[in-house]
């Protein structure tokens, strides 16, 4: 047997990216974010809480927080919701359709996300297509607010993150043997009853991943919030980014960030839990 | 940890390190029509005349401000394009060159208070937060920012968030039309948090506003003179008023950073955007108001950005908007946007 350390030689290259592209910089991010900053004198030199502090006892930037995590459990959900039945269709499809079907998935990625913010910017505007359409069919007398609002952000951010909930729970149905759906059939259980006390328990894991790559996506967003949300609809992300470049108050910025990072670990954490506690017993 | 160790270890990450050959002239400059105009008005003469080459790089004077910044004291560029609260904030970091003016010739020329930061930026351009109206909409031309105020233009009105310069500036015209000043925004945020409900929308970008004037969303918005001339010359219907308490002036300047490559080339590049050939170019394209005073101006140009408005404008001092503008957006966000 070859000793244990030899596959360690394997991640240096992986590993030596990380410590310079990632680890290095975010240690600078946390030591930053313990600095003084002011307009005129620019970074301090004393060591302080008060960036966390702030961001923590603010009402505004709570407020924000929350209405991050809230963007994120609707666009999760929403995901959930229309993936689910999508990666069903596509795991009891012919193959020829199953192939077609994950290409039509994975083809809206191919395109920038900037484009297809601005295409739903089209779409959604006062005067954009949806509303001058309703409004000629008569439907409404004025158009609806559907963008620079949590409208607009929610509908957006739907559509770019949709494809990464159906391509994580297709495996996750193909886990599940047909064997286990046929059994419980020809013990003559309803549809219904196999769908929800077989599929979809059954599904759980891929659930569980889909929606933690899709929430921890859309709470750190930043271009479709910032193009659908307009200048005065703030999550995190933006918030981070004018702290960064409109304040020039790296700090503050970086300590937002690190607020963000806890929360996203914090949850991953509770979902993985979550997760272990359900998948008990069997192995998907 | 010194401040040093920070801001080297930063430049590391900093953005498009530019690197640049002697006869080659890095310059950072606002994008769009402004990159087209500054191209022919000032690119353009001066690699005539130096057979240097320019190296241009579109941004804004914020994201520059964070670029200068990133890299610490050895900066890409050569010359910077930079609103002057910015280059007084970089100033105060030790991260732009004081200027010696003997190497600009057109210097003696200049409006007076166009050198400032003790030497370290030269304003090449002046420009103003005014009031932008549909003069379809007005039977008289709006002459007070009270007008933006007015109960019969309520649902008609489109603020600048205060992201922009023109949002900082049309909260310092609420607080001196309300009995304060830029020490005390009291009363502007008072008067403005009245309206707030009424306001169709707070923009960012020239092309929101441009099409809420286009498609009549509304009728009177703060805006720039520049923009709303061009805007009105490709058929927007929109005029430009400067209000009688005083515009709120803007000086956009160039700077050379601490650091830069080619900083004799730098001086030459500036010194030809304040010729008077340059300047009367720029002003024709991007209505820029000039800063040589041996410029006059006719046509559009000149009702755009009438020379003798400038004495009129109001500037607020730089050193105080750097000091506390984040605060006052912070404040913004909480209080009216929110």
């Amino acid at each position: 047997m070859r000793a244990p350390s030899t596959g360690y030689g394997l991640l240096t290259p992986v590993l030596a990216l990380l410590v310079a592209g990632f680890l290095a910089p975010t240690a600078i991010m946390a030591l930053l974010s313990l600095r003084t900053y002011s307009g005129m004198q620019g970074f301090g030199d004393e060591w302080t809480l008060a960036n966390y502090i702030f961001v923590i006892g603010d009402p505004y930037y709570l407020l924000i927080i929350g209405r991050t995590l809230m963007l994120g459990l609707i666009v999760t959900a929403a995901c959930l919701l229309l993936g689910f039945p999508l990666a069903l269709f596509i795991q009891r499809s012919r193959p020829a359709v199953q192939t077609a079907a994950i290409l039509l998935v994975i083809f809206p990625l191919l395109c920038n996300i900037v484009v297809r913010s601005f295409g739903w910017m089209v779409l959604l505007a006062p005067r954009g297509l949806i509303n001058e359409a309703l409004m000629a069919a008569g439907l409404i007398a004025t158009p609806l607010d559907l963008m620079y609002n949590l409208t607009g952000v929610i509908i957006g951010l739907t559509q770019i993150f949709l494809p990464f909930m159906v391509l994580l729970l297709v495996p996750a149905l193909q886990n599940i043997p047909a064997d286990v759906e046929a059994a419980a059939f020809t013990l003559k259980s309803s549809r219904p009853r196999v769908f929800l006390t077989i599929t979809v328990p059954l599904a759980i894991p891929g659930i569980i991943t889909g929606s933690i790559l899709v929430f921890v996506l859309s709470i750190s967003a930043l271009v479709t919030p910032r193009m659908l949300g307009g200048p005065t609809y703030k999550v995190m992300a933006t918030q981070i980014y004018d702290e960064f470049m409109t304040n020039l108050d790296w700090p503050a910025g970086a300590a937002l960030a690190f607020v963000l990072t806890v929360i996203a670990l914090v949850l991953i954490w509770g979902a993985n839990r979550v997760a272990a506690h359900f998948t008990r017993g069997f192995s998907a | 940890m010194s401040k040093l160790m920070f801001t080297t270890a930063l430049a590391g990450a900093a953005l498009a390190a530019q690197t640049a050959s002697a006869q080659e002239v890095v310059v950072g400059l606002f994008g769009g029509s402004f990159a087209e105009a500054a191209e022919e008005c000032h690119v353009a003469p001066f690699e005539e005349q130096t057979g240097a080459s320019v190296i241009t790089q579109n941004s804004n004077s914020s994201q520059f401000a964070a670029q200068i910044r990133a890299t610490g004291g050895d900066s890409d560029f050569d010359v910077v394009y930079i609103d002057n609260s910015f280059a007084e904030q970089l100033t105060a970091e030790g991260l732009l060159q004081q200027l010696d003016m003997s190497k600009l010739s057109n210097s003696d020329d200049l409006v007076e208070g166009a050198v400032g930061a003790d030497g370290h930026y030269v304003q090449y351009q002046w420009g103003a937060t005014a009031l932008a109206y549909n003069p379809e909409a007005f039977d008289e031309k709006p002459t007070s920012w009270s007008a933006v105020f007015d109960p019969a233009n309520a649902g008609k009105v489109a603020l600048p968030d205060i992201s922009g310069t023109a949002g900082v500036h049309f909260l310092i015209a609420a607080a001196r039309l309300n009995g304060g000043d830029i020490d005390n925004l009291d009363p502007g945020y008072e008067a403005i948090k009245k309206i707030s409900g009424d306001v169709s929308a707070y923009y960012t970008q020239a092309d929101q506003i441009i099409s809420m004037f286009e498609r009549g969303e509304i009728t009177l918005a703060p805006w720039y003179p520049d923009r709303a001339a061009a805007a009105a010359d490709a058929g927007v219907p929109v005029a430009i008023s400067y209000p009688d308490e005083g515009a709120i002036g803007i000086k956009v300047t160039m700077v050379i950073p601490e650091g830069a490559a080619n900083s004799e080339a730098a001086y030459k590049y500036i010194d030809n955007a304040l010729s008077a050939e340059a300047q009367t170019c720029f002003a024709n394209k991007m209505y820029a108001g000039p800063v040589n005073k041996t410029v006059t101006l006719e046509g559009p140009a000149a009702k755009a950005v009438p020379p003798e408005m400038y004495d009129t404008l109001y500037f607020p001092d730089p050193a105080v908007i750097a000091e506390n503008v984040a605060d006052w957006r912070r404040r913004w966000q909480r209080e009216v946007t929110r």
